[in-house]
This record gives C-alpha cells, sequence and structure tokens, in this order.
C-alpha cells in the first residue's frame, strides 16, 4: 500500500514539469484572455469591465468585416485547390517507382521545409515589380509586367500560389502514405472490371484514403484560418503597416495582433481572439462530425 | 546452317520488337515526365533562384543576367562578409540557434518523462490530465498567444531568452507522438529493471529513452523546423534588435523603407534556408515519415 503510494508519487513527479508548463502557459493563458476580453485594457489606464462591448466593437468594425470576407475567400480557394494540387503531387509520385518516386517525391518536397517568413520573402522578390523573375519571364513573352503585390485584382492570388507552392508537398505525403495502404488487389479487381486509370482514382483511390484526406482537409482549414506569416510578409510586414493596398491581404489573425500590438487594445485583441477559436474549434467539431459519418474507408 | 541461322533470327527478331514496343514510351508516359519534371522546376526553382541572386555579380541588371545559375563565387561570398560584419545578423542567427536548440531540448526532456507516465502507467487522475492535454490540440494559437504574451510581460520575460523558449515548451502534439510510441515498450522490459534496483526515474533514463530514440529524433526534427521557421511569437515577445531572430530580420529587411538592396537580402534569406535544408539533406526519411505518420496515425 505504502509503496503503490510513493509510486504514484513518482508518477506525478515524472509528470509535474510538463503539467506545470502546461497549467502556467497553455491553461491560465486561456481563462486570463477570457476575462481580458470582458475588460478595456491598455497601458495608460486601469483595467475597467466594459462588458461585451470589446466584442461588438470588434464585430462591426470595418477591418473585421474586411479581414473575414477576405479569409473566407482565401479559404474556399486555398484548401481545395491545395489539396486537389496535392493529390495529384501523391498520384504522380506514386506512378513512379524506385529512384524516381523518391526524387520526385524529394524535390516536391522541398519547399516544405522552407520557413513560411522565407516562402513569403522568397515570392514577394519574385512577384517584384522590377527585378522579379515572374516579371522578367513575363516580357520574355511581350507581356506587359503585372504589379503582383499592389494590384488588388492579383494580390490574394499571388498569395495563394505561394501557399500551396510551401504546403503542397506536406500534404502529398500524408497522403502518399494513405495511397501506399491502399491494397494493390483492389486496383487489379478494378482493372479486370475494366476500370480506366481516371476510373480507378474516383472508385477505388479516393474511397479507400477518406481517413486520410479527413485529416489533411481538418489540418489545412485549421491552419488556414489562423494564416499569418506570408500575408503579413508579403504585405508591409510590421505593426505599423500590413494588410496591403486596399487591405486585400488583412486576415483575422492580422486584425488581432494589430489591434493588440499596432493600437494596443489588448481586450479587443483577445476578443478578437475567443472570436476566431469559436469559428476554428465550430468548423473542426463539423470535419469531426462528417469524419464519423463518412470517414470510414 | 544457313537456313537455321536465318530461321534462329527470325525468331529472336520479334521477341526484340515487342520488347522495342514494350519499352517505348506511351503518350501518357511521356506526359506524366514531362508534368513531374516542370513541378520538380517550380518545386525547386525559388530555392535556387534565391541561391543565384547571392552568388551573382551585383547591380548586373536583370535583362542582362537573368539570375538562372550562379554567376559569381567571390560576390555570394562577398556578401555573405557584408551581411554578417555590416548588419546584425550573426547575434540574431545566434539567437536563433540558442532558441531552436534549448526548445528543443526542453520538449524532448518535459514530454518524453510525462509520455512515459501516460503510455506505462496506471495512477489516479490519468484519464482526467490526458483528456485536458489533448483537447488543448483542438484550441488554435489564436486564442493563446496574446494572454500568453501579456502573463510574460508580467513575469518579466519580454527580450529575454526565457520568454522566447519557456512558453512553448508544453507541447501536446510533441506529447501525443511520444505517447503513440512508448505505448509499445513491453511492461516486462520496465519490470526487470525494476527487479534490478532500478528506481523510476533511471527506468525512464536507461529504458524508455533508449528504446525510444526514434521517435526523439523525429521529434527533434520536426520541433526544429517549427521553432526555427517560428516568426509570429518572436516578433512579438522579442521585439528589441539584441533579441531578434533571423526570421525578424528577414521580415524588417521586407519592410517597404528597409533600403536593403535585392543581393543582402536574399544573403539573408539564403543564410536563413540553410539549417532547413541540410536537415532534410541529413534526415530526410525521418522528416517525411513523421509528418506522414502523423497524418495516418493522428
Amino acid at each position: 500500500m505504502s509503496s503503490k503510494t510513493t509510486r504514484s508519487i513518482a508518477h506525478y513527479l515524472m509528470l509535474s514539469p510538463f503539467m506545470l508548463l502546461f497549467a502556467v502557459f497553455f491553461l491560465y493563458p486561456i481563462v486570463s484572455g477570457f476575462f481580458y476580453s470582458f475588460f478595456e485594457w491598455n497601458a495608460a489606464q486601469s483595467s475597467q469591465f466594459v462588458g461585451l462591448a470589446n466584442y461588438t466593437k470588434v464585430f462591426t468594425s470595418r477591418s473585421f468585416e474586411k479581414a473575414t470576407w477576405n479569409l473566407l475567400v482565401y479559404v474556399s480557394i486555398t484548401v481545395p485547390l491545395g489539396i486537389f494540387v496535392a493529390l495529384g503531387l501523391a498520384l504522380l509520385v506514386d506512378s513512379f517507382s524506385g529512384f524516381w518516386a523518391k526524387f520526385f517525391r524529394s524535390a516536391f518536397f522541398i519547399p516544405v521545409v522552407m520557413p513560411l517568413f522565407l516562402a513569403a520573402t522568397i515570392w514577394r522578390w519574385i512577384y517584384a515589380p522590377n527585378f522579379g523573375l515572374m516579371n522578367t519571364v513575363l516580357s520574355w513573352f511581350g507581356m506587359p509586367s503585372v504589379q503582383f503585390l499592389t494590384d488588388t485584382g492579383t494580390m490574394l492570388y499571388a498569395m495563394i500560389a505561394v501557399d500551396i507552392w510551401v504546403s503542397a508537398g506536406f500534404n502529398m505525403v500524408i497522403l502518399l502514405a494513405g495511397l501506399k495502404n491502399v491494397p494493390r488487389h483492389y486496383y487489379e479487381a478494378a482493372r479486370l472490371d475494366g476500370a480506366s486509370t481516371f476510373q480507378q482514382i474516383v472508385h477505388v483511390t479516393l474511397p479507400s484514403i477518406r481517413p486520410v484526406l479527413f485529416f489533411v482537409i481538418t489540418y489545412g482549414l485549421i491552419s488556414a484560418l489562423q494564416v499569418f506569416d506570408i500575408p503579413w510578409l508579403l504585405t508591409g510586414s510590421s505593426f505599423a503597416e500590413y494588410g496591403g493596398r486596399a487591405n486585400t491581404l488583412l486576415f483575422p489573425v492580422m486584425d488581432m495582433m494589430g489591434r493588440g500590438f499596432g493600437s494596443v487594445r489588448f481586450g479587443q485583441a483577445s476578443a478578437y481572439g475567443f472570436m476566431l477559436t469559436i469559428l476554428i474549434v465550430c468548423v473542426t467539431a463539423v470535419m469531426f462530425a462528417l469524419r464519423k459519418r463518412f470517414g470510414d474507408a | 546452317m544457313s537456313t537455321i541461322d536465318t530461321s534462329a533470327q527470325t525468331t529472336s527478331f520479334s521477341p526484340a520488337l515487342s520488347e522495342a514496343r514494350r519499352r517505348s514510351p506511351s503518350f501518357a508516359t511521356v506526359l506524366k515526365w514531362i508534368l513531374a519534371v516542370c513541378i520538380a522546376i517550380v518545386a525547386v526553382f525559388p530555392i535556387w533562384w534565391m541561391f543565384n541572386v547571392v552568388f551573382s555579380e551585383p547591380g548586373v541588371p536583370i535583362s542582362i543576367n537573368p539570375r538562372l545559375y550562379p554567376t559569381s563565387l567571390g560576390a555570394g561570398l562577398n556578401n555573405i562578409l557584408i551581411i554578417f560584419t555590416e548588419t546584425d545578423y550573426l547575434r540574431a542567427y545566434y539567437v536563433s540557434v540558442m532558441y531552436t536548440l534549448l526548445t528543443i531540448a526542453g520538449i524532448l526532456l518535459f514530454s518524453s518523462m510525462a509520455a512515459f507516465e501516460f503510455a506505462q502507467f496506471e495512477f489516479p487522475g490519468k484519464k482526467l490530465l490526458f483528456g485536458i492535454v489533448m483537447l488543448s490540440l483542438m484550441v488554435p494559437t489564436a486564442v493563446t498567444i496574446i494572454p500568453t504574451y501579456l502573463l510574460t510581460v508580467q513575469l518579466g520575460w519580454l527580450n529575454t531568452m526565457q520568454g522566447l523558449i519557456v512558453p512553448g515548451l508544453a507541447s501536446a502534439f510533441g506529447l501525443f507522438m511520444l505517447i503513440q510510441f512508448m505505448k509499445n515498450i513491453p511492461s516486462e522490459m520496465i519490470e526487470a529493471a525494476r527487479l534490478d534496483g532500478a528506481n523510476h526515474f533511471q527506468i525512464y533514463w536507461h529504458v524508455a529513452l533508449p528504446l525510444s530514440k526514434n521517435a526523439l529524433i523525429t521529434l527533434a526534427i520536426l520541433t526544429f523546423m517549427k521553432t526555427w521557421g517560428n516568426y509570429i511569437w518572436p516578433l512579438i515577445v522579442a521585439p528589441s534588435p539584441h533579441m531578434y531572430t533571423v526570421g525578424q530580420v528577414v521580415g524588417l529587411f521586407n519592410a517597404p523603407y528597409s533600403h536593403t538592396t535585392v543581393d543582402i537580402v536574399m544573403t539573408a534569406n539564403l543564410l536563413a534556408a540553410v539549417p532547413p535544408l541540410v536537415f532534410f539533406l541529413i534526415f530526410q526519411r525521418q522528416i517525411v515519415e513523421g509528418i506522414a505518420h502523423s497524418g495516418t496515425k493522428g
């Protein structure tokens, strides 16, 4: 009995560093952030309870509306397109074997190891008006130069291109692992039934990798909803200037950070964070419910 | 004699023909190769281009040298020398390296200790603790980043190494990954070590850790990539120049009025890209498998 108690103490001792850090730097901030969101909170004056004012202020502000709209457009393009590209890459790599499968997998994967801040700054220069590679290539074909990052009509698409460049390899690797688990005799059976390659993909491959697809979509949604690094670094890259011309590349996390650190309104920023979290948790919950219903291969 | 010869020739001719037909690539195969090569170029070229900009004579207009290949080793070395002597990039590099290494060490130590307990033992409150930690995987960074920053300020940790590192150490992702792995350690080995007189910590240190080497390496590499590439946390918690990370310097060069030439910006970028690229070349298998594993099992 006493040896059991001492053993329990040993268990808690081993757990304590992690649990302590987790409580202090994860659980406590969530709770304190929730309180901050009901207070007018800045460096100059002591905090003051304002009820839901921070939430209504954020909710009715123009930048919130703009950021949310941008997010909606961005997510509904980048997530499906990104997964479509990743799936294409995975099938392409899977169709090779031996050395070349490994070679192309590595080549397609290399952008993933680039930190997002680097992906953004490299592409910023590729898109640059005078020096940029894109405009040089366009001029070879006699086309007029494009202001990729200042023309409000192209900015979002220029950003999505960077996004897909840096993330497609990540999803490809996960999907490839899913493809490897599809039993080969499924394909043979389909081929005997006279299925074309396309039919095999639709009727054999996709249903078999459903769990992996769900993971990739859910993870893609969660990260896309919190997009920050790439649009931040493709635009002004500072708290004094971000979002780009006409706030075309303004997204909720940027708006939240700007309110906190640009105009020192931490109450509003906390409220913003909670609203965003509710959105993300809802989206995740929907994905999990869908997975429960349709996801089992 | 001669008739046998010709007949032998004709019989050997037809398999050779069908072999040739089988070997000759179909239209679809050619298309597949062209596509794969083109995508590989799109994937790799931006990084190659960055390298070329650094290793080119500065000031040569792009119409004369479009930076499709490196032209001058001296110019590149000169750029690297300039960035190390005339900017604080070396200091930022030091901060980033320390930030990354200490984060890896902390995450490996603390999450492996906790994972050992969760994976191998039963104790009161286990389910509750585990449930809370797993729920946290669903909480986005967006909600914690501002209050965590405010806590760091209250602790007086702004612009300090501990401010950069400590708040990121409780990694639920790392814990989860190590639990999955440590579950496979046979409990007989732990019992045997206990009978040999090893105490609880010794069992963890001498039995569980060595057996989890592969998972620890994978977690270390994934943590490296994440920490080296972390932009948003250093941006707010280390805003003073002496604590800039590589990511922040790269970001500052981006600002509209930084007046930095493209050669210098690209040198900063290239040097920031070197550690992850080297890691990728060495640990490619672990990186790819680690990511694939988190997707198919997680």
